[in-house]
C-alpha cells in the first residue's frame, strides 16, 4: 500500500460499471488514499482504523438504512492515537474517509464513527449530518480549511525535499533546479515510473523516479504553488521562488519540514501503541468522574 | 551526577519536573481525567517496560518519591519545576508553584521554582505574579498558552496582554520563560501551542530568555526557524529526549537538526518528571549518538561536550548555578545521606581538595 493520496488531490471516481459488491479490500483502498494531514500519512497504514462493516443494499438487517439507498451502507470506525488530537485534524480524517468511501460506486452511504475521542459526539454528528465544522463546533473561530492549508503547505515543504534530493542526484545543478518549471517535467516520454526533466532550454534531459515528484505536484496544486504568477516549480516554504545560491537553505529548511513529520509520526505511533496496550487502563470516563460544567456555569467562571 | 565509564562527571540539571495531582478526588471536569489519560499514554509509549508506573501511583507519587526518583535512583544533581495550573480541570491545580514548593523547601538547594502567569487573569495575575516572586524569587515562569480559562480556550504570548505581562517579568528579574508548545489539542481548530508567537515576543524582550518546552514538537520546523533567527531562543528537550529509547534513529535526526539550527549552548535537557523517570532517561540520552551519515548530514556531534552543556550547563547558564559551588555545597547537604549516595561529591575531577 503505498498510495498516499488526501481526495482534495483525486478526481472522483469515473467507475460507470454497474456497482459490484463492495469489499473490505476496496473499501480499505479508498481509506488509504485519506491522510493524518498533520504526519501527511495514509491513516490504513498508521492503523487508526478500526472496524470496517459492509451493509448490502437490501440488507433487512440494517436498522440504520435511510430508506433512499440504493448501494451499500458502509460503516468505519477509527481510533487516533490520543483523546487530545486536534479536533479539526480529526474533523478533516473523518470527513475525508467519508467522502473516499462514498466515492466507490457501489456505495450509497458510509457512516463513520471516531472513537474515543474528547469530541466525537460533535465530529460523528457533524460528519455523518453533513455540516460544516463552525456548525457542529459554535465555539470555534471559523473553519478547518485555513488549517488544512496550513498542513498542506507543510506537507509540500516536506515532499519538495525529496523531489529536489531525487534531481539533484540526477544530476541537475543548483541553478537548474531553482529554475525548473512545471513545463521542463516529461512524464510522458520518459520510461514507466521514471520523469525527465528538461534543462538548457530544453537541449538535455535528465531522468529520474517519477514518484517523489507526482507526490510533490499534488501538494503543489493543492497549495495553488503552480497557479501563482511565477512559473517556478520549487519554493521556499513560505512558497517563494528562490535562486541557485539559496538552494543550500532551502534544501536544509525542507528537511527539517520532513523531520518535523517523522519525529511527530514516531510520537503518534507510541501513543497509539500505548493507547491500544492489552492491559491499558480504560480510557472512558470512570465512574464517578465529573462531567463537563455546563455553557452556564463556564461562562460563570470567566 | 552522571558518572561515565572513564570517570567523567557530567552535573545534571533536570530542567523540567513537577509535583503534580491527578487525584479523582482532584478532577473537576472531564478535561483532567483525559489530561492525565493523555500523560499516562505518553508514559507507557515510551518508558521501558520494567520501568513502567501504574496509573493510580501515576496519579499521585507525593513529594517523598519524587526526591527518591530524581536523587536516589538517577543521576540528577538539581530539577527546575515547571508548574501547569489547569484550574479549569482540577479543583486544587494540576500542578501549582505552592505543591511544587513542599518539596522544594525540604531541599532548597536542589530545586529551581517556577512560577506562571496566565494573561487572562488581569490584575490579579499580576499581583499573583508579585507574591510569586515575592514568596519565592522566582527567575523564571512556565506558560501554557492552551489552558483552558472559562470560556477562553487558549491565548497567544504576542497578545498585548501578554506583554504587558513579560513588561512586568523584566521589571520583577523573571528572565526565563518557558513556554509550553507541544502537541495540538484544543482549541478546536486553532492551534495555540502555535509557535509563532514566540518570535515577535523573543523579538521584543531580548532581555528575556524563551525556552521553548518541547522543541516545538510538533512544530520542530517552525521553532528552529525562530531560534535560528533569534539568539534569546532556547529549547527544552522534554519530551524529544525519550524518543531515544524505541526511535534512536528519528532522535538523531531530530538532535541533529536541533544542533545544527541552534548549537549546543541553547538545548536544556528535561525529563518532564513524572512523565518518563529521569535514571533510565539521562542514561539513554548519554548512549545517544548519530549516525555517521546523520554526522555528515548536519555537521554537527553529539558527543560528552555536548551532553554536558545539554545536561547542565546550559540550564546552570541561565538560572545562574554555580555548579562547582553546588557540588561543594552537596558534599554536606543531606541528599547523599538520604538516598545512601556514599562520596557522591567527594569530587574525581573538580579542583577542590578531598574533604578528610
Amino acid at each position: 500500500m503505498s498510495s498516499e493520496h488526501s481526495p482534495s488531490e483525486h478526481s472522483p471516481s469515473t467507475d460507470t460499471e454497474p456497482a459490484a459488491a463492495t469489499t473490505p479490500a476496496a473499501v480499505r483502498e479508498r481509506l488509504d488514499r485519506v491522510t493524518d494531514p498533520e504526519l501527511d500519512t495514509s491513516i490504513v497504514e498508521l492503523d487508526y482504523v478500526e472496524e470496517i462493516q459492509i451493509h448490502p443494499a437490501g440488507d433487512e438487517g440494517n436498522a440504520d438504512r435511510t430508506g433512499d439507498a440504493d448501494g451499500d451502507e458502509v460503516f468505519v470506525a477509527f481510533t487516533l492515537p490520543t483523546a487530545w488530537c486536534s479536533p479539526a485534524f480529526a474533523w478533516m480524517m473523518a470527513g475525508d474517509a467519508r467522502t473516499e468511501v462514498e466515492s466507490l460506486p457501489g456505495v450509497a452511504r458510509a457512516a463513520i464513527e471516531l472513537r474515543d475521542h474528547m469530541h466525537e459526539r460533535e465530529i460523528n454528528r457533524g460528519i455523518n449530518e453533513g455540516l460544516p465544522f463552525e456548525e457542529a463546533f459554535p465555539d470555534a473561530d471559523g473553519g478547518v480549511e485555513s488549517v488544512r492549508l496550513e498542513l498542506d503547505r507543510k506537507a509540500r515543504t516536506a515532499r519538495q525535499h525529496d523531489a529536489t534530493g531525487a534531481l539533484l542526484e540526477a544530476g541537475l545543478t543548483r541553478e537548474q533546479l531553482a529554475g525548473v518549471t512545471r513545463s521542463d517535467l516529461d512524464f510522458g516520454d520518459a520510461p514507466e515510473g521514471r520523469v525527465r526533466v528538461w534543462v538548457r532550454e530544453g537541449a538535455v534531459a535528465v531522468e529520474t523516479d517519477a514518484d517523489p515528484v507526482e507526490r510533490y505536484l499534488r501538494k503543489a496544486e493543492a497549495t495553488g504553488v503552480l497557479d501563482d504568477e511565477h512559473p517556478e516549480l520549487f519554493r521556499t516554504p513560505e512558497e517563494e521562488p528562490f535562486d541557485g545560491d539559496e538552494v543550500e537553505l532551502v534544501r536544509q529548511r525542507t528537511r527539517l519540514a520532513g523531520v518535523n513529520m517523522g519525529g511527530q509520526g514516531t510520537v503518534c505511533d507510541a501513543l497509539n501503541d500505548a493507547r491500544h496496550a492489552e492491559d491499558r487502563p480504560p480510557l472512558s470516563m470512570r465512574e464517578g468522574t465529573p462531567v463537563r460544567p455546563s455553557e452556564e456555569d463556564r461562562a460563570d467562571a470567566d | 551526577m552522571y558518572v561515565t565509564d572513564d570517570g567523567e562527571e557530567l552535573f545534571v540539571i533536570d530542567s523540567h519536573v513537577h509535583l503534580w495531582d491527578a487525584s479523582e478526588e482532584n478532577i473537576t471536569h472531564e478535561g483532567g481525567e483525559q489530561f492525565i489519560q493523555c500523560f499516562y499514554d505518553y508514559h507507557t509509549g515510551f518508558t521501558p517496560e520494567e520501568k513502567q508506573w501504574d496509573l493510580d501511583e501515576y496519579r499521585q507519587y507525593g513529594a517523598d518519591r519524587m526526591a527518591e526518583d530524581l536523587f536516589g535512583n538517577a543521576a540528577v544533581d538539581m530539577g527546575i519545576f515547571q508548574p501547569t495550573y489547569l484550574n479549569d480541570f482540577y479543583a486544587d491545580g494540576f500542578n501549582t508553584i505552592d505543591d511544587n514548593a513542599e518539596l522544594a523547601e525540604r531541599y532548597p538547594e536542589r530545586f529551581v521554582l517556577n512560577g506562571r502567569f496566565d494573561p487572562r487573569d488581569g490584575e490579579a495575575g499580576m499581583r499573583e505574579l508579585e507574591r510569586q516572586k515575592e514568596e519565592y524569587d522566582i527567575q523564571g515562569v512556565k506558560l501554557y498558552t492552551a489552558e483552558w480559562n472559562g470560556d477562553s480556550k487558549g491565548w497567544r504570548l504576542d497578545s498585548e496582554e501578554s506583554f504587558r505581562f513579560l513588561e512586568k517579568c523584566s521589571e520583577l528579574g523573571i528572565e526565563n520563560i518557558h513556554p509550553h508548545k507541544g502537541p495540538t489539542i484544543r482549541p478546536l481548530n486553532r492551534d495555540a501551542f502555535d509557535v509563532a508567537d514566540v518570535d515577535d515576543a523573543a523579538t521584543s524582550f531580548p532581555e528575556l530568555n524563551f525556552v521553548v518546552e518541547h522543541v516545538g514538537l510538533p512544530r520542530l520546523d517552525d521553532f528552529c526557524w525562530i531560534a535560528a533567527q533569534e539568539p534569546n531562543v532556547y529549547g527544552g528537550l522534554a519530551v524529544a529526549a525519550p524518543l531515544a529509547v524505541h526511535r534512536p534513529r528519528k532522535f538523531g535526526e531530530i538532535m541533529g537538526e536541533l544542533l545544527f539550527w541552534l548549537g549546543e549552548d541553547r538545548l536544556l535537557f528535561g525529563s518532564d518528571y513524572a512523565l518518563w523517570n529521569p535514571d533510565w532517561l539521562v542514561e539513554t540520552f548519554m548512549d545517544a549518538e548519530l549516525t555517521d551519515e546523520q554526522r555528515d548530514e548536519y555537521g554537527v556531534e553529539l558527543d560528552i561536550e555536548t551532553k554536558r552543556k545539554i545536561l547542565g550547563e546550559n540550564a546552570a547558564e541561565l538560572y545562574d548555578i554555580d555548579i562547582e559551588a553546588k557540588k561543594e555545597q552537596f558534599r554536606t547537604d543531606g541528599v547523599a545521606d538520604d538516598f545512601d549516595l556514599g562520596d557522591h561529591y567527594a569530587g574525581g575531577t573538580s579542583a577542590t581538595p578531598a574533604d578528610d
